[in-house]
């Protein structure tokens, strides 16, 4: 996985993408209405071999330094979906910015299913 | 990526081609059996070219699986309902939207069975429902209902403000008679046991 690169006088900053998934998956958790994070067959296998549900969560980041993230979601039943999404991707932004100082340029939500809460 | 996808795509073509050739030229007299005979006793003598032939056949099942999961992403991408807001898009699945409608059998307690199969088109959202009813209600009552509900439901949950088309169709009707049929059906599956409802001591 490509790592964000800074560099401040003393050296190199390095955040690995796995670092912006995890931020990512924790502020979408944290959301009233979100079930869990979703998933797809290489998240699945991913976790059956012992991994994190990470891998569902996608990271990019393009030259100019943006990140964008995708996130997949399984929503409460008896929530608004549009509500919820909003502020999953509110309070993603926000915690991306406020912990890694990154502009986000795009944090795209995809609402898997709906269970029961 | 994408150039890897063009070119999965594009050899993936070329092999189906030659293998249309292959047909035409074999119909057409072109090649004869005799000549498939020796290429393929060619490609046995020799470790290097059942190395290569090995490695092809390897190249070409995992091709075939990227070129599957490209189409059937590109079918799973296409059903869903997506908007966008000012931080990105937001897409939902249709198959979370039927795990909502699944959801409201339990608020009408004469349906027991729902199947729904969620379509989006440019007219709006087609919601095919499939019921089974628990008893002999009255069907245009409850179907309406059922429509009023579930479009009411889709649009508060989804905050869409496309049409919703609900079509139902009631598949079976299960009357109390059938259920009392069913229940002494598994008592009779169960036999009650001799002296079963005493204990020692």
């Amino acid at each position: 996985m490509q790592a964000e690169e800074s560099r401040t006088d003393l050296g190199n900053i390095k955040i690995h993408k796995n670092v912006i998934a995890s931020i990512s998956s924790l502020a979408a958790i944290e959301i009233e209405g979100v079930k869990r994070i979703g998933g797809n067959f290489r998240s699945a296998l991913l976790e059956l071999a012992g991994k994190k549900n990470l891998a569902a969560i996608q990271v990019e980041i393009n030259k100019n330094e943006e990140v964008k993230v995708d996130i997949p979601l399984v929503i409460k039943y008896g929530f608004n979906i549009p509500e919820v999404a909003n502020k999953v991707q509110e309070s993603v932004r926000n915690a991306l910015e406020k912990m890694t100082n990154l502009s986000v340029k795009d944090i795209n939500i995809s609402v898997q299913a709906i269970e029961r809460g | 990526m994408r150039f890897f996808t063009v070119l999965g795509i594009l050899f993936y073509a070329a092999i189906i081609i030659l293998i249309g050739l292959v047909f035409i030229a074999f119909s057409l007299n072109l090649i004869n059996p005799q000549d498939i005979g020796s290429f393929l006793n060619l490609i046995q003598s020799n470790l290097n070219s059942r190395l290569i032939t090995g490695l092809s056949g390897i190249l070409l099942i995992l091709l075939s699986f990227s070129f599957a999961q490209l189409i059937l992403g590109r079918f799973q991408r296409e059903k869903t309902i997506a908007f966008t807001t000012s931080s990105g898009q937001v897409t939902i699945a249709l198959s979370a939207v039927e795990d909502l409608i699944k959801r409201l059998a339990g608020v009408i307690p004469e349906i027991k069975e729902l199947r729904p199969d969620v379509i989006a088109t440019k007219k709006g959202i087609l919601v095919d429902l499939r019921v089974v009813l628990r008893s002999e209600a009255n069907i245009p009552d409850l179907t309406a209902r059922l429509q009023e509900i579930t479009k009411n439901k889709i649009q508060e949950v989804l905050g869409i403000e496309e049409q919703i088309l609900i079509k139902i169709h009631v598949a079976k009707i299960i009357s109390h008679e059938e259920k009392d049929r069913k229940r002494k059906e598994i008592e009779k599956e169960q036999p009650n046991i001799p002296f079963g409802g005493y204990s020692r001591g």
